[in-house]
């Protein structure tokens, strides 16, 4: 009756997918060599998670731009590549965190790195497609896997965390299901290119603008909850509590990136179709998730839970960008991604090394303003590095947060928005005030404890990773004019 | 004649419990069947559309949420069984500690 289908290989083009089959790959071979010796010191497994993410940097390096694959679902434009070389670096920054001093729980177990693969290449495939359903797919692999990772930490606060991030996650793809239905049934499509021919052909018809609308708000709900936008960032700050320091630092970065990057290309196809609401709905979360952030942030007496909020108010300051629907504006998403990875990772690697298995100063918190009373008494270096990394996400310049953050306003100017400049302006020297608090403690106040273990959980592969974070951030007026250009090109080449 | 309205409203209308139900319930276990019936609606206006326009896509997605919708249930209630070990009940009033 039915014809058998053939597929070349050739037409496949499997070099779109050779990045994410690396990931894949080497997250079962870590699997397989468990089964096989089950007795492996946790350093022979990082090593091997590097070469791993080296071979996935060179597959992604090697891809030619603007190319399509596996039935036309893969698609590895500008934005999937840089957002890819991103997640990548990134997580190459945070695997080495795992070589503590101490022993921590979810390193003893091989499925942490195998699991951590699987949500590399979960972001990588969310990336890397406009198709709903791939996107939709590898939100959920990298999700999962990263619920698995924070309840790994066993602690009763990350088991909470574990939860709450759940069940928004959860809620989550709901919304973004319902919202590539409500697509689906406006288009007869669930990919965007085409989803954007045929809307552009029916927007003029006034029976559908509410469903245009209903579309965009379900999937605007969706990745507000992603990069814990006002007023659904509420899950955010205790999920960074629970979760170990350096896997808090990562889920401020990575999985926003990959949430940014499936955002330009939704909310940039109803910005070109000229839907103003979404536009202005963008403006107004950005705004109000920025300022509100930043006002927690002032009144939180926990270190980890003031970078949370930071992090949030940064994720509003990009957002922004997004609404400006310039290439200058998308690019700046990535280069303030770019500078903010080292500064934010390196500020929680601190926090990392100077965790402890009791809670020393306090009841409920980590680390609380009180352990860093006098840090430079103690360990002079740490608090020089700490000042620094604080400055940077200050916006102080010319330290690296700074250039992103300049960028963004300028493309902000450029795009004719002078108000949305001033309210970033203001909203940076609020921050400013929490972030000198950090160094006032640690400069100007007298430790209130023997703090003789504040070193505790120090070692040479740490020292590297913060090494490497405070040289990119001093280092950035050295290497932000290529960075810049490169971003640019990639990101106006793939029509953005 | 039942149409695609109709069945367009069944799933709004369930996509609507379920968000109710992930507001309102204070049970762990109750919240996760809540989030359930929200992707079971999708699948339901997917089935609907796809029939509506002879095309299969909407039918593929359905089948891919149901595989996520599984897998979301291994996973979560993995974490709920370790969750109720420490605490011994799966209620969010009791077991929230963190705020602020």
């Amino acid at each position: 009756m039915f014809e058998p289908i053939k597929v070349s290989l050739e037409s496949l083009n499997l070099v779109t997918l050779a990045p994410m089959l690396a990931a894949v790959a080497g997250g079962l071979l870590i699997l397989v060599i468990d089964l096989i010796n089950g007795k492996l010191h946790k350093s022979f497994y990082v090593m091997l998670t590097m070469l791993i993410l080296f071979i996935d940097l060179g597959a992604t390096l090697g891809l030619t731009l603007n190319e399509r694959g596996f039935f036309n679902v893969m698609l590895e434009d500008g934005v999937a590549i840089v957002s890819q070389l991103l997640i990548i670096v990134a997580s190459m920054l945070f695997t080495p965190l795992a070589l503590t001093s101490k022993r921590f729980h979810e390193y003893s177990y091989p499925e942490f790195f195998a699991l951590f693969l699987f949500m590399v290449a979960g972001f990588q495939f969310m990336v890397a497609s406009d198709n709903l359903i791939l996107v939709f797919v590898g939100l959920e692999t990298a999700s999962l896997s990263l619920y698995t990772l924070i309840a790994l930490h066993n602690r009763s606060n990350s088991y909470e965390a574990a939860v709450k991030y759940f069940t928004m996650g959860a809620l989550a793809a709901g919304f973004f299901a319902m919202g590539s239905a409500v697509l689906y049934a406006l288009t007869g499509t669930i990919e965007l290119a085409q989803a954007a021919e045929v809307l552009a052909s029916r927007i003029d018809n006034n029976a559908l603008v509410l469903t245009v609308l209903g579309s965009s708000v379900l999937l605007m709900v969706a990745m507000a909850f992603k990069l814990s936008l006002f007023p659904f960032h509420t899950w955010a700050p205790d999920v960074y509590e629970g979760a170990s320091a350096p896997l808090a630092g990562y889920m401020a970065i990575v999985p926003k990136i990959a949430a940014f990057a499936v955002s330009i290309r939704i909310f940039g196809m109803y910005i070109d179709l000229g839907v103003e609401w979404v536009r202005e709905m963008i403006l107004l979360l950005a705004v109000v998730t920025m300022t509100i952030a930043n006002l927690m942030a002032l009144v939180q007496e926990d270190v980890k839970r003031m970078l949370a909020y930071s992090s949030i108010s940064h994720a509003g300051f990009i957002m922004a960008a997004l609404a400006l629907d310039t290439t200058e504006g998308a690019a700046g998403i990535f280069l303030y991604y770019a500078l903010f990875m080292f500064t934010n990772l390196g500020a929680f690697a601190m926090l990392w090394i100077s965790r402890h298995k009791v809670r020393r100063f306090n009841a409920r918190f980590d680390h609380p303003y009180e352990k860093f009373a006098g840090l430079i008494h103690i360990m002079p270096m740490g608090a020089v590095i700490m000042a620094l990394f604080m400055l940077s996400l200050a916006g102080v310049p010319p330290f690296s947060v700074f250039w992103g953050k300049i960028y963004i306003m300028q493309a902000a100017v450029n795009a004719g928005l002078v108000w949305l400049a001033i309210v970033m302006g203001l909203n940076s020297a609020i921050s400013a005030y929490y972030y000198l608090k950090l160094i006032v403690y640690m400069f100007l106040k007298e430790p209130v404890k023997d703090v003789d273990t504040v070193y505790y959980n120090l070692s040479k592969p740490l020292m590297a990773v913060i090494g490497l974070a405070a040289v990119a951030t001093v280092g950035a007026v050295f290497y932000v004019e290529p960075l810049i250009s490169y971003v640019y090109f990639m990101i106006s080449a793939s029509g953005y | 004649m039942i149409g695609l309205s109709h069945y367009l409203i069944v799933s709004a209308v369930l996509f609507s419990i379920g968000l109710i139900g992930v507001l309102r319930r204070r049970n762990l276990l109750m919240l996760f069947f809540a989030t359930e019936v929200m992707l079971n609606a999708v699948n339901i206006a997917f089935a609907a559309i796809s029939h509506f326009y002879g095309d299969l896509t909407g039918q593929m997605f359905a089948f891919f949420v149901i595989a996520i919708a599984a897998s979301e249930v291994a996973v979560g209630l993995g974490i709920l069984i370790v969750l109720y070990k420490k605490h011994g009940s799966l209620d969010l009033d009791n077991l929230a500690s963190m705020r602020g």
